[in-house]
């Protein structure tokens, strides 16, 4: 099958950075592809100008077959975009919002009132449809833009950081949302976020870092390409347990942060006792676990993405 | 269509439900009238009338109130055009933007919803019209429709072509600060426009306002029934640098006028947005 998404070459310089370098990739149809990066990693930029609304200084990018520089009616006729700050119109009513969407998009008016129906039962918001928007709180809000980007049943819907500033529990509930959307609807998702526990639900993954694209596969296997567990202790003095497993285990890899140290080895079931004996230091904390995006972004950047947010 | 006619219904509904705005909007038309209408009128309507040998025959309020809702057309007509700007600032456009409507139909919707918020506004001044002892003919306030339509149109293109070159809210204050209110005072909408020194009758007559103003006049006022001299004094008979134009070829100039500052103003926001 042909892919929904193509990208080639493509960049966008402004005055003195590079905010986007030479990226290539392809996004399949019906999949959930997760664009992961720190802060100022071009993430925003990269989907601006997949939508059109931004010129590219140069590449191409052709999305659902129409060229994004020379076809772009057509291409925001095929996609969906929620984006990274609140777009609604706050001093309408939730329905009035999706109506106006409607009219945007050419949706037939004999469909209108089925389709506002639909979006808004997806996104539990039926019984505020007629509810100013700048009564809702901050997650019925991003409920509304998704429910919004869905109306005219785009054949890629970009959500460009869908959950920022919601607390955890609304969080939770909307990737419900849009995992529910997913399944019923089969629409390509292409979505951006700089919480990696919420990539893992993406089909796959292209970790971006200042401007370019460091890696790119389904969750697991770029998990796996880490090779193994981690196994995370503390001691009473760290660089003492260093040494003592470094002489047991040669071929672990081990890094010590923030008074943690780290063990990565291929078979966490078979090194942990070899380890655990090796050490007089007594240990004062234990943790194996499976490597996370987090392990992958940090064996790609050297950083953690919450320290290369901060610079 | 569809899109434009969405643009233009986002307006109008905005406009009807944001009443502080609504009210807010008639606090300058009706101070003006009565500062001007009430408390002036006697000074205005000694001095214009002695000053032409007029006389009595000079109403100053029936002069003044055309002028002021020409004034409301313009102010609002600009200030509705602002609103693109603040949709930009509250991300809306974005909405707009990305959506498959062509950047002419934006531009027109907008033009559209300003200039249509603006006639309306004008007809609610209408409702003055009694309480202010006037008496204009409904025919002539049902003739003047069309053009305050028009006239609008021109003075929100004008408004999104300012506000597609600006696009900071605090500099289209400046802008309107610097242009709008020069372009009610040296209008004729308020005073009439007789023995002014001549660098400042070049810049009335060069002022588009100036015939939007006098055709406004020229239709609500019952002109006919005036002297002559009353006429002038009112500055109904303008000249342009010494040659006396007609009612037809100033709304034809209107119209031009607004053709010009339509296709600007599409234009402009088309290379701001594209
Ligand atoms: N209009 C602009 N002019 C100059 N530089 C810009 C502009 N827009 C973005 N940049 C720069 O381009 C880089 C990438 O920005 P972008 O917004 O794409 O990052 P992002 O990955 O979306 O970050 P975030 O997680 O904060 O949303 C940044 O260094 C930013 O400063
Ligand atoms: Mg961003």
């Amino acid at each position: 099958m042909e892919p929904i998404i193509s990208v080639r070459g493509l960049t966008k310089t402004y005055k003195q950075t590079t905010a986007v370098n030479n990226i290539d990739f392809d996004v399949d149809q019906g999949e959930i592809f997760g664009f992961l990066g720190p802060n100022g990693a071009g993430k925003s930029t990269t989907i601006n100008m997949i939508c059109t609304m931004l010129a590219p200084t140069s590449g191409s990018i052709t999305i659902n077959g129409w060229n994004a520089a020379k076809q772009r009616g057509k291409v925001r006729e095929s996609i969906g975009l929620i984006f990274q700050e609140n777009t609604l119109d706050e001093k309408l009513t939730a329905r009035e919002n999706l109506m106006l969407h409607c009219r945007f998009y050419r949706v037939p008016k004999s469909r209108r009132a089925a389709r506002i129906r639909e979006v808004l039962e997806i996104v539990d918001l039926t019984d505020k449809e007629n509810q100013r928007v700048d009564t809702f709180s901050g997650g019925m809000k991003r409920r509304l833009e998704i429910a919004r980007g869905l109306l005219h049943y785009p054949k890629v819907l970009f959500l460009d950081e869908p959950t920022v500033g919601l607390d955890p529990q609304t969080r939770a509930h909307l990737w419900e949302y849009i995992l529910r959307l997913k399944k019923k609807e089969n629409i390509t998702m292409f979505l951006t976020t700089h919480y990696l526990d919420e990539a893992e639900i993406s089909d796959r993954v292209a970790i971006m870092d200042q401007g370019e694209i460091i890696a790119i596969d389904t969750p697991d296997a770029l998990k796996r390409q880490l090779g193994g567990d981690i196994i995370e202790l503390s001691s009473t003095d760290n660089e003492a347990a260093r040494r003592e497993v470094e002489a047991a285990v040669p071929e672990a890899e081990i890094t010590v942060d923030d008074g943690i140290l780290r063990i990565k080895v291929a078979d966490s079931d078979k090194f942990v006792s070899t380890i655990l004996k090796s050490l007089d230091t007594p240990v004062t904390s234990l943790n194996i676990r499976r490597p996370t995006l987090n392990d992958v972004f940090l064996a790609f950047t050297g950083r953690k993405i919450s320290e290369a947010a901060e610079d | 269509m569809e899109g434009i006619y969405a643009i233009w219904q986002r307006d109008l509904l905005k406009f009807f439900r944001d009443k502080a705005r609504l009210f807010g909007s008639f606090t300058m038309p009706i101070l003006f009238l009565l500062i001007f209408g009430g408390g002036l009128s006697g000074t205005m309507e000694s001095m214009m009338g002695s000053m032409a040998g007029a006389g009595e025959g000079f109403n100053y309020v029936e002069f003044v109130f055309p002028g002021i809702v020409a004034m409301t057309l313009l102010m609002t007509s600009i200030f509705s055009s602002l609103s693109i700007i603040e949709d930009k600032d509250f991300g809306y456009m974005k909405e707009i933007l990305v959506s498959p409507i062509s950047r002419v139909s934006i531009a027109v919707g907008k033009m559209l919803g300003a200039a249509t918020v603006a006639t309306i506004q004008g007809i609610i001044l209408f409702l003055l019209i009694p309480l202010l002892g006037l008496s204009y003919s409904i025919v002539s306030l049902l003739q003047v429709l069309p053009f305050m339509f028009l006239f609008a149109a021109a003075l929100s293109g004008l408004g999104l072509l300012i506000a597609s070159l600006i696009r900071s809210t605090q500099g289209f204050q400046m802008i309107v600060q610097v242009l709008v209110m020069p372009m009610i005072f040296l209008s004729g909408a308020l005073f009439p426009i007789n023995n002014m020194p001549a660098w400042m009758d070049i810049i009335v007559k060069l002022n588009p306002v100036t015939y939007g103003v006098d055709v406004m006049k020229k239709i609500m006022i019952d002109v006919d029934s005036l002297s002559p001299q009353v006429q002038n004094a009112m500055g109904l008979n303008l000249d342009v640098f010494g040659r006396p134009v007609t009612m037809i070829e100033e709304i034809l100039f209107i119209a031009g006028f607004a053709a010009l500052l339509v296709l600007l103003a599409t234009f402009s926001f088309r290379r701001a947005n594209a």
